[in-house]
């Protein structure tokens, strides 16, 4: 089961035979220090990547690609066929009654809607007063990506900037880091070496991106306040996203 | 595709294991210039550039971490141990 695992394993297992076939070697044999410390020093790279290799998940990026795509594929269809065009409020766990989600209104109103009180767990929802204010409720990649996180972030730069950066680049892997300024109620967000690409799609224009979704929802879940995504653009290995905070 | 993936989804884990070993490398070759001749000095040097890496790498999920921790803990354990056996041998 262990060998079944990925690179990280294998080369851990043959610098750990590598290292104690040196060390003995040089002890025994060579009588050199130097070789025997070298030994060592392969030893201590082998149990690394033998406890790296125990972290790395089992399901294959290849599959996490084809789920994304196939979650997003289905939510770029019902909003395309329903013709939405207003940007999507990203809503925090306190006003969705449990998780951050997205709501998408069906309506385009001029002004973004004003929601106070937490909305029902449906996928169509009542958010106003307004007859036209109907909206779909959607999870998003940032709706799972908040469960990663360890703890809530804190409402400023520092701290959403460490929860990206954790997440981005300590658990998904998708970018090399992240830069957060914060200005009363607009949030600038640059990503470094995003690793997933944006290709147009209909339900980019209200959702955004994955990688701003994930922001939005971190951000609505550190403000505790909707969120909208007002600007997101790659430029020279760099994702820049603008927010806007509601409320 | 809609999305296309690039690199490896792990790039900070090689960027941590690729710091630990240009660390150790060219410690063991100075250390063997330095003419050091004593194992001690060649394993303190090791623990300490492994114990200061993994404590810049903050950003590893919490498994990860856990699993680096024990390594740390098992290293330390191991430099205590030679300097017990030090202590012991400049008693006796």
């Amino acid at each position: 089961m262990l060998l079944n695992r990925n690179l990280y394993t294998w080369a851990g297992l043959g610098l750990l035979v590598a290292g104690i076939l040196v060390s003995l070697a040089a002890y025994f044999i060579f009588l050199l220090t130097w070789l025997i410390a070298l030994g060592i020093a392969m030893l201590i790279l082998s149990f690394i990547l033998l406890v790296l290799g125990r972290t790395i998940p089992k399901l294959p990026p290849e599959v996490g690609s084809l789920l994304l795509e196939t979650g997003i594929d289905n939510i770029s269809a019902i909003v395309e066929e329903l013709g939405i065009k207003a940007k999507a409020v990203y809503l925090p766990s306190s006003l969705t009654s449990g998780r951050p989600q997205a709501l998408i209104p069906l309506h385009s109103n001029p002004s973004l809607p004003v929601i106070t009180s937490p909305l029902p767990r449906r996928l169509i929802v009542r958010y106003g007063a307004n007859p036209d204010d109907i909206g779909l409720l959607v999870a998003t990649t940032g709706t799972i990506a908040i469960d990663m996180l360890e703890s809530r972030p804190g409402a400023t730069s520092a701290g959403l900037e460490s929860a990206l950066t954790f997440l981005f680049m300590g658990v998904l892997g998708v970018a090399d880091g992240t830069k957060v300024t914060s200005n009363e109620n607009h949030i600038s967000v640059e990503i470094r070496n995003p690793r997933i690409e944006n290709h147009n799609a209909w339900s980019h224009h209200c959702l955004g991106g994955p990688l701003a979704s994930v922001v939005a929802s971190v951000a609505a879940e550190a403000w505790d306040k909707p969120v909208t995504i007002s600007q997101e653009e790659y430029h020279r290995g760099k994702c820049s996203i603008k927010l806007e905070v509601l409320g | 595709m809609l999305y296309k993936t690039r690199g490896t989804g792990v790039k900070v884990y090689n960027s941590y294991i690729l710091v630990i070993a240009s660390l150790l490398l060219p410690t063991t070759i100075i250390l063997v210039i330095l003419g050091v001749n004593t194992l001690d000095i060649y394993y303190t040097a090791y623990i300490m550039e492994a114990l200061v890496a993994t404590e810049l790498y903050v950003y590893f999920n919490a498994k990860a971490r856990r699993g680096l921790n024990l390594i740390s803990a098992m290293l330390f354990g191991g430099f205590l141990l030679s300097i017990y056996l030090q202590a012991m041998k400049i008693l006796t």
